[in-house]
């Protein structure tokens, strides 16, 4: 039958494009720093203004005057930085128990069929009570 | 429709969708790896100096200034005016230092020489130092990419 | 001008110099026995997806992650917040560990109690408790690297104990520790061995141990041994692996949905000389260890009571490590109350370890 086929491959290319399309929402924003209190600039991916100082000849940028040593003194705590991040969170953990499901489909009916196989004695001719048949398949199936 | 003595089997089919399934699968996962492991690095867009330490150039003169991580070079033309440079020369990637007395740019890692202006002049570099765009604003003195032009 | 690959010709090329054939030939061969206790065969390789799993990520964290006092926990930072999905790459090795040990133990308990290690499987067995030590190792060493305040303490505490071994104590601290005290030397240290040192040795028993799986057989009940019975058995090639991919998907989908959710945070950074943090203790498989150090009072007649505890500790691991040869009629009175010993065992692990938490 034809139609399994397609919509195998309708299934297959949604299930493959939607998160990739997910993943590419949510490209960047990865969840905030709660909470630091901290002298260097904050985590953002974009590239800020910098501060910088000129340096003399020496072609190689000299660093400003070394920073002051201030330890973080509040812990850093996952979250997400926007309804974005969430949903695409969401959108994996759903795809992701599909894609197990199905390959667990998948897989039953392999470990089934070699199931089968094994108690038929499908690779041991001999044994097989098919061993009187000539129209048996043979391996190199 | 049943077609006897197929060549395409059903066995043959189970294996292709696993295996079909298990290839997209595999993607999705690939790709997050992919994207940490090869994370880009930005070059800022623009710096923001303070124009006090610059203001006392005479034309001529050439100061440095960092631009991200890579050296960027500040030259006070005749009329004033700054001319911006990325100091990493075009062969392969080294940084370029300033020769005040014979006016020139040198890049020590294959001999390669560049003119005031930073064209490349001997050597191996295949192309002019990168020009950046510099434009006193206020007490800043901003340094942008070309085209990036000037933010209000 | 089209260019035939003949994998035939090429799997000949291999076995010309290689060899290898007979032991594909062998494995192929494999059979896994089917009784009522052949669900405990799994655990074996559940441990391998999550010690797969803790590589990947390690790799992936290891590119980031500055092993210094002052880049630790700052790595660890941009690790959680500028490079994207990094929250998840150290969730996942964070709970990846816990799965780990985790399946480790319930693979200890099934062994134990199917009494699997009995002859001809001593040897496995052996291969076996050195692999939950080293294991219980990497948790350790891996729960310093972010170099926060919980972590530090923990490492204090935990470096701190085998000072109470008479002798060599004070040595082997001072080794793991990269001096007298805790300091950026043993973050360093704990780094090398967590990256390389311990690895080299984990894959080095673990190959011994696999190997000696394999040429022992899987083991069956005793009671089936006894009779003598004929159990049936399915192939491990394909039967077997194909259900092993179901458990193992099973497994990782549980585990994702865990590390996607409860992300671990980062506490505040370090600070030598700041005072033990509140709450301060070790990873969940070490706090029965824990408890059961705190309940020994300080001082027992000429010795401390930190001593007579960590005494009793590695007399019990000793015992443990040698069971197959201490319960060799594991078909007697010896191996039942060998079994009781392991509920025990399992109780007192679970009572203390919730005990310290109070």
């Amino acid at each position: 039958m034809r139609a399994p086929r397609i919509l195998f491959w309708l299934v297959t290319a949604a299930l493959v494009l939607g998160p990739l399309a997910a993943a590419a929402q949510q490209a960047g924003t990865p969840p905030e720093a709660k909470d630091k209190a901290q002298v260097e600039a904050a985590a953002a991916p974009a590239a800020p203004a910098q501060e910088a100082k000129p340096a003399p000849a020496p072609p190689a940028a000299k660093k400003p005057a070394p920073k002051a040593e201030v330890k973080r003194t509040e812990p850093i705590v996952p979250a997400y930085t926007g309804i974005k991040e969430k949903t695409a969170v969401i959108v994996f953990f759903v795809w992701l128990w599909f894609a197990i499901g199905v390959l667990i489909y998948f897989l039953r009916q392999w470990i089934k069929e070699s199931d089968r196989i094994y108690w038929a004695k499908y690779y041991e001719p001999e044994e097989s009570p098919r061993k009187d048949n000539p129209m048996a398949p043979t391996l190199g199936d | 429709m049943r077609i006897d003595n197929a060549y395409f089997t059903r066995r043959k089919f189970l294996n292709s969708l696993l295996g079909g399934w298990l290839g997209a699968v595999a993607a999705t996962f690939i790709t997050p790896i992919v994207k940490f492991v090869w994370p880009p690095y930005k070059e800022p867009d623009e710096v923001k100096l303070v124009f006090a330490d610059f203001s006392g150039m005479k034309p001529g003169e050439v100061k440095n200034f960092a631009w991200g991580v890579k050296p960027g070079i500040l030259k006070r033309a005749a009329d004033g005016s700054f001319i911006a440079m990325v100091g990493v020369c075009t062969h392969l990637d080294c940084n370029v230092t300033w020769q005040p007395d014979k006016k020139q740019f040198f890049c020590a890692c294959h001999e390669g020489y560049y003119d005031e202006e930073g064209k490349n002049v001997a050597g191996p570099p295949p192309k002019p130092l990168r020009r950046l765009e510099a434009s006193v604003e206020g007490e800043d003195l901003f340094v942008r990419k070309p085209g990036a032009g000037a933010k209000a | 001008m089209k260019i035939k690959i003949d994998m035939k010709k090429f799997a000949a090329w291999f076995d010309d110099r290689l060899a290898l054939t007979p032991i594909f030939k062998y494995m192929t061969h494999k059979e896994v026995p089917q009784h009522e206790h052949s669900f405990w065969y799994y655990t074996g390789s559940s441990i391998l997806l999550f010690l797969a799993i803790q590589i990947v990520t390690g790799i992936m964290l290891a590119l980031y992650y500055q092993p210094t006092l002052e880049g630790a926990t700052a790595s660890i930072e941009r690790i959680m917040t500028e490079l994207p999905l990094g929250w998840l790459v150290r969730s996942v090795h964070s709970w990846g560990a816990t799965f780990m040990i985790a399946f480790v133990m319930v693979h200890l308990l099934a062994i134990w109690f199917t009494k699997s290690y009995r002859k001809p499987r001593e040897a496995t067995w052996m291969t076996g408790m050195m692999l939950l030590v080293v294991s219980m190792m990497f948790g350790f060493t891996g729960y310093l690297l972010p170099w926060d305040d919980l972590s530090l303490a923990a490492t204090k505490v935990g470096t701190n104990i085998p000072v109470a071994i008479p002798v060599v104590g004070k040595w082997v601290t001072q080794f793991l520790r990269g001096g007298d005290d805790v300091t950026g030397d043993t973050l360093t240290r704990f780094f090398i061995f967590h990256v390389c040192v311990m690895p080299l040795i984990l894959f080095a028993i673990l190959a011994i141990h696999v190997l000696l799986v394999q040429k022992e057989g899987m083991s069956i009940p005793l009671k089936d041994e006894l009779a003598k019975k004929k159990v049936p058995s399915l192939p491990f090639w394909p039967n077997f692996v194909l259900r092993e991919v179901v458990i193992w998907l099973v497994l990782f989908g549980v585990f994702m949905t865990i590390a996607l959710a409860f992300a671990p945070s980062l506490g505040p950074t370090a600070d030598l000389l700041a005072p033990a943090p509140e709450g301060v203790k070790p990873e969940w498989y070490f706090l029965f260890l824990f408890q059961t150090l705190k309940i020994f009072p300080a001082n027992m007649g000429p010795v401390t009571g930190e001593f007579v505890a960590v005494l009793i500790i590695v007399i019990t691991i000793v015992i443990i490590f040698f069971l197959p040869f201490i319960d060799n009629k594991p078909e007697g009175k010896k191996g039942k109350i060998f079994q009781y010993l392991g509920i025990i065992g399992v109780i007192y692990a679970i009572v203390f370890s919730i005990w310290s938490l109070l």
